[in-house]
């Protein structure tokens, strides 16, 4: 295709930005997965209720959407937390089938109770407008704004897992629940935790995302699509492997958007998750199933 | 002998298949007690049973006077309960560190103590000295296995229970293994051992019990069983090696 440096480049850092976006997006899927090893079909709803709540400051309280954002997270944290201990609890350890399908009843619910209470209609919050030139390139505010929220989100979320107790304690349930029972910890409570954690990082995303795309509350189904397939290419449960899926998936909805048609950024994600199916099934960096 | 744990007609299972059948079992404090039986004779359920991962049907399990039943099973380590379950079980994108960190979990933030248990297990098993760095999921079988002990180790636990710490491990760490409860016994740490290596469990035991279909079948100390006649019939091989390697 035709060559041009400069606008490469530009592609290039739109696809990184978005990459930020989905890399948090996906964060709360794959932590719950690790830990549960259940698919959360309903995180793309928690992703849209976060940023509802995010809009909802902003309209009527005129709260700044990232002063929102926090509040936002914490409300949504309260609610994966009420709906581990209410719901998730009943299913887990039983057949996995259950778990899954309790999760998809729970997006329906949410995605009807939300066209009931917020309406149809598409929402956005144009806060932040007009770009900045970095070095020549065109970078749009609202876009850099929420990727660098995403990032340092993101690396605290990291920086949590690793250094703490407490994202110890997460890791060791997630690969191996039973030894970490034994070592001392408790493993209900740091599920619960989690569930509450992931719900949080899907609001945090989804206020940013909202920043830049517009959404209703059917967004959320096509949310958890772009999030489910970060993790299947970065590869299920791992952490690096999803922000490398991430990359990926930005990078390429931007450039086949650009290079093929516009509808066709749309259908990367689609593309990417057969691709690596056929090609390497668990993912970029996943490990095979033991 | 006041024991340290006290298992009384211990009976459990799994869903509605019973396993076993009024099991008593006594461990005192320093003491080295094996658990052999054949393959399925439910070893491994009296340990499970015992950390509260299976919960018991009907029956005591009193840990240094504490009635155990319905107890947490995450609050064990801090009794001096540590447990160390079947196959080389570690966290495997963990650092051997974290892995033994984990060990010390409920006592993190008593760091003179952890400093303590880790100088003292890595003196144990000075190999994992040099593997600290290492993400113990890439390591071998046996090293996983040391590193799984020394995890448990790092509780500093009064009684650790291994279930079938030497099952397909190369023969130089079988020996490892063994070695090591002598270090144990020395450094006052009680064991019950669960083994399918019956000759050297029983060598290596001061007391032992032979379970049999998920009952206890006979109890003596670990040289008496070693000689007993009936036990050599029916599980050293004496007629038939069913169920031993």
């Amino acid at each position: 295709m035709l060559w041009e440096p400069v606008l490469w480049g530009q592609l290039l850092i739109h696809g990184v930005m978005l990459a930020g976006l989905y890399g948090l997006l996906a964060l709360g899927l794959n932590l719950v997965f690790g830990v549960m090893r259940v698919i959360n079909f309903a995180h793309g709803e928690l992703v849209m209720l976060g940023a509802f709540l995010t809009f909802w400051g902003y309209t009527a309280l005129g709260l700044h959407p990232l002063v929102a954002l926090p509040f936002s997270a914490a409300v949504l944290f309260g609610v994966g937390w009420a709906l581990q201990r209410l719901l998730m609890e009943r299913v887990l350890g039983g057949q996995p089938m259950a778990a899954l399908l309790v999760t998809f009843g729970l997006s329906l619910i949410i995605i009807n109770v939300g066209l009931l209470v917020f309406g149809a209609d598409i929402r956005s919050i144009p806060v932040v407008s007009g770009s900045l030139r970095v070095a020549g390139f065109v970078v749009p505010k609202a876009r850099g704004l929420a990727f660098l929220t995403a990032v340092a989100l993101t690396v605290a979320t990291v920086a949590f897992l690793r250094w703490t107790a407490f994202g110890r304690a997460i890791r060791a349930t997630a690969q191996h629940p039973e030894v970490a029972i034994t070592c001392g910890v408790d493993v209900r409570r740091t599920r619960l935790v989690t569930f509450g954690l992931g719900a949080a990082l899907g609001a945090a995303a989804g206020s940013l995302i909202m920043l830049i795309l517009p959404m209703d509350p059917q967004s959320g189904s096509l949310l958890i699509l772009k999030a489910f397939a970060v993790i299947i290419v970065g590869g299920l449960g791992s952490v690096a492997g999803s922000l490398l899926g991430a990359l990926v998936l930005g990078i390429a909805e931007v450039f086949g958007s650009f290079f093929i048609a516009t509808v066709f950024g749309e259908v990367m994600a689609y593309v990417l998750l057969l691709l690596v199916l056929l090609v390497r099934p668990a993912g970029l960096l996943g490990i095979a199933e033991r | 002998m006041s024991a340290l744990l006290d298992v009384g007609g211990l009976s459990t299972g799994y869903g509605v298949v019973q396993v076993l059948e009024d099991v008593s079992i006594r461990v005192a404090a320093g003491e080295i007690v094996s658990l052999i039986g054949p393959n399925g004779a439910g070893k491994s359920t009296v340990l499970r049973s015992v950390v509260g991962l299976l919960p018991p049907w009907r029956g005591d399990i009193r840990f240094d006077g504490r009635d155990l039943v319905g107890r947490p099973p995450h609050l064990l380590p801090r009794d001096g309960l540590m447990y160390v379950p079947q196959g080389r079980v570690v966290f495997p994108l963990m650092t051997v560190r974290e892995n033994l960190e984990m060990g010390a979990f409920l006592f993190r933030r008593d760091r003179a103590r952890v400093r303590e248990a880790m100088e003292w297990v890595l003196g144990l098993f000075p190999r994992l000295r040099e593997r600290l760095g290492q993400l113990a999921g890439t390591m071998s079988g046996g090293e996983q296995q040391m590193c799984a002990i020394a995890r448990g180790l790092m509780a500093r636990p009064r009684l650790l229970l291994l279930d079938e710490p030497s099952l397909g491990l190369a023969p130089r760490f079988v020996d490892l293994v063994f070695e090591k409860m002598d270090a144990l016994r020395a450094a006052g740490v009680a064991v019950l051992l669960v083994e399918q290596n019956a000759v050297r469990a029983l060598e290596i035991a001061d007391r032992a019990y032979v379970l049999a279909r998920g009952s206890t079948f006979c109890e003596g100390t670990g040289r008496a069983l070693l000689e007993d006649a009936q036990v050599q019939a029916l599980f050293l091989g004496g007629r038939k090696g069913e169920g031993w390697r």
